[in-house]
């Protein structure tokens, strides 16, 4: 990544600035809950708070609902990456095909992946698949377009040059398209990880009993909302983690070009 | 003499309604350098897509006797593939992993990149781009290569440098090539016959044969006095 102004941020303070935030952050949530300003039972106490922290991870119950999510997300999420960069692939490089589905995937990407949550639910019942759906579904159709988009700036010379050594088909698209917009999609790929993030929180408060929204729902429904925080705290956190792994990834030798051509 | 490794009759091309080339009649010899010049915007790029089989005339035929490799200006290699695997990409698939890695070690040893095969094109300086993308043509053993200004991206000197190696190269193993460029300097210091194209919709205007032993240097007598007859041609004198 570059910096966006000219001088960049020396990399101590890039640790230490944004932890000083959250450490004054902290300090304010403490004395304004310490000095009873918030009214009673509206926001827990961060002593209350990492009580609650403690218990859940003690019991168990945090790992499992972290692991709940990641899975949740990590296979709806894989499951959508292995549809539609091939098909985003085919779209780019088939110019009926695009006009003919390309309007349909932008009509599905803009329809909420939460207007999904009542089928979701009478199609495939309760536990993981209906979660499994709408993760897939909320990302799905944004990677189809952004793997479109990416495959219409690849340049002619490549294709031409695939010709004379003889790629063909497949091997073109797998061999030339796909490194081509790699580090394009790598891109995509960020913002929808955070995109199923969001969304696997939603579809837990929904039809399972497990996972960081279920611990949310379940937390509001006892009042706990010590626990609510815990789980928020933590879907921030993992948040975080996702996104900093992405753009690690983009950062792969064979990915290089892309950012410093 | 042998049929023509290349020979274009009655070609054309068309933009939709835009003519690009128009009657084009020509035929190259093998182990010949025909050089193709012309005023920017002719399709000189155009003319050597339809060379290469990469675009289809609109009228008139193109025949080949053989594969081609074409060289372009600048991002012809494939940036997400280091130098050795763009070079590997050029053997042909039919050649067995063990030749291949061998036939790329020589190349890459012979042009004095070993150093770099693991390197990105783009932390490579503009020749050495280049010169890895001529290797990429030269391992197939392909005798058709087409040229689409291959070094008008890097400085006067390593273009100097690179059109001498070029002919070294041709010197040591003959190969039959097309080079459509602006730089008629170029064009004269290279060239057996040099293609003067018109303006669009462009033609044949005339055809110079020049003589033997490449590369001319610059300072020839005989290259200024070629450089003349073109510029002439091309109304810039």
């Amino acid at each position: 990544m570059r910096p966006m102004s000219a001088r960049p941020v020396p990399p101590v303070l890039r640790w230490v600035l944004p932890l000083a935030v959250g450490a004054l952050l902290l300090a304010a949530w403490w004395i304004a809950s310490a000095t009873g300003q918030f009214p009673r039972g509206t926001v827990p106490s961060p002593e209350a708070v990492a009580r609650g922290f403690g218990a859940e991870a003690r019991s168990g119950r945090l790992v499992d609902d972290i692991v709940a999510s990641l899975y949740r997300v990590g296979f709806g999420f894989v499951g959508a990456v292995l549809v539609a960069v091939p098909l985003g692939l085919v779209l780019g490089r088939f110019a009926l095909a695009r006009a003919a589905i390309l309007p349909w995937v932008n009509f599905f990407r803009t329809l909420s992946p939460i207007a999904w949550i009542p089928f979701a639910i009478i199609w495939f019942g309760i536990g993981d698949p209906p979660a499994l759906f709408i993760i897939f579904l909320a990302t799905f159709f944004q990677i189809t377009l952004a793997t479109v988009g990416a495959t219409a700036t690849v340049p002619r010379v490549h294709y031409r040059v695939a010709d004379d050594l003889g790629l063909r088909g497949a091997a073109v698209l797998f061999e030339v398209t796909l490194p081509a917009i790699l580090p394009q999609l790598m891109v995509a790929l960020r913002v929808a990880i955070g995109v199923a993030w969001m969304v696997v929180v939603a579809a837990e408060m929904i039809a399972v009993r497990s996972g960081l929204g279920f611990l949310i729902i379940d937390a509001r429904n006892a009042l706990r909302m010590d626990l609510v925080v815990v789980g928020m705290i933590t879907i921030g956190a993992i948040g975080i983690a996702l996104d900093a792994l992405f753009a690690w990834l983009g950062r792969a030798p064979m990915m290089r070009w892309g950012s410093e051509r | 003499m042998t049929a023509p490794m290349l020979a274009l009759h009655g070609l054309g091309f068309a933009y939709g309604a835009t003519p690009v080339l128009q009657d084009l009649e020509l035929e190259v010899a093998a182990g010949e350098l025909v050089a193709c010049v012309g005023p920017s915007g002719c399709g000189k790029s155009t003319l050597l897509a339809l060379l290469g089989g990469h675009l289809r005339p609109t009228r008139g035929t193109v025949v080949r006797a053989g594969a081609s490799r074409t060289i372009y200006q600048d991002g012809g290699l494939f940036p997400w593939l280091t130098v050795a695997a763009n070079v590997a990409l050029g053997v042909p698939r039919t050649v067995d992993a063990a030749t291949r890695a061998a036939r790329v070690g020589d190349w890459l040893a012979k042009s004095h990149l070993a150093e770099f095969a693991d390197h990105y094109p783009h932390q490579l300086s503009g020749g050495m781009r280049q010169r890895v993308e001529l290797g990429r043509a030269l391992v197939a053993e392909t005798d058709l290569l087409l040229l689409d200004e291959p070094f008008s991206a890097l400085d006067y000197q390593t273009r100097l440098r690179m059109r001498r190696e070029l002919a070294a190269t041709l010197a040591a193993r003959p190969r039959t090539v097309v080079l459509v460029t602006h730089d008629i300097e170029e064009a004269v210091q290279l060239a057996d016959r040099i293609v003067v194209l018109g303006p669009r919709p462009a033609s044949v205007r005339t055809v110079l044969t020049l003589p033997p032993g490449r590369p001319r240097a610059p300072t020839d007598p005989g290259v200024a006095a070629a450089t003349q007859t073109i510029l002439e041609e091309l109304g810039l004198s």
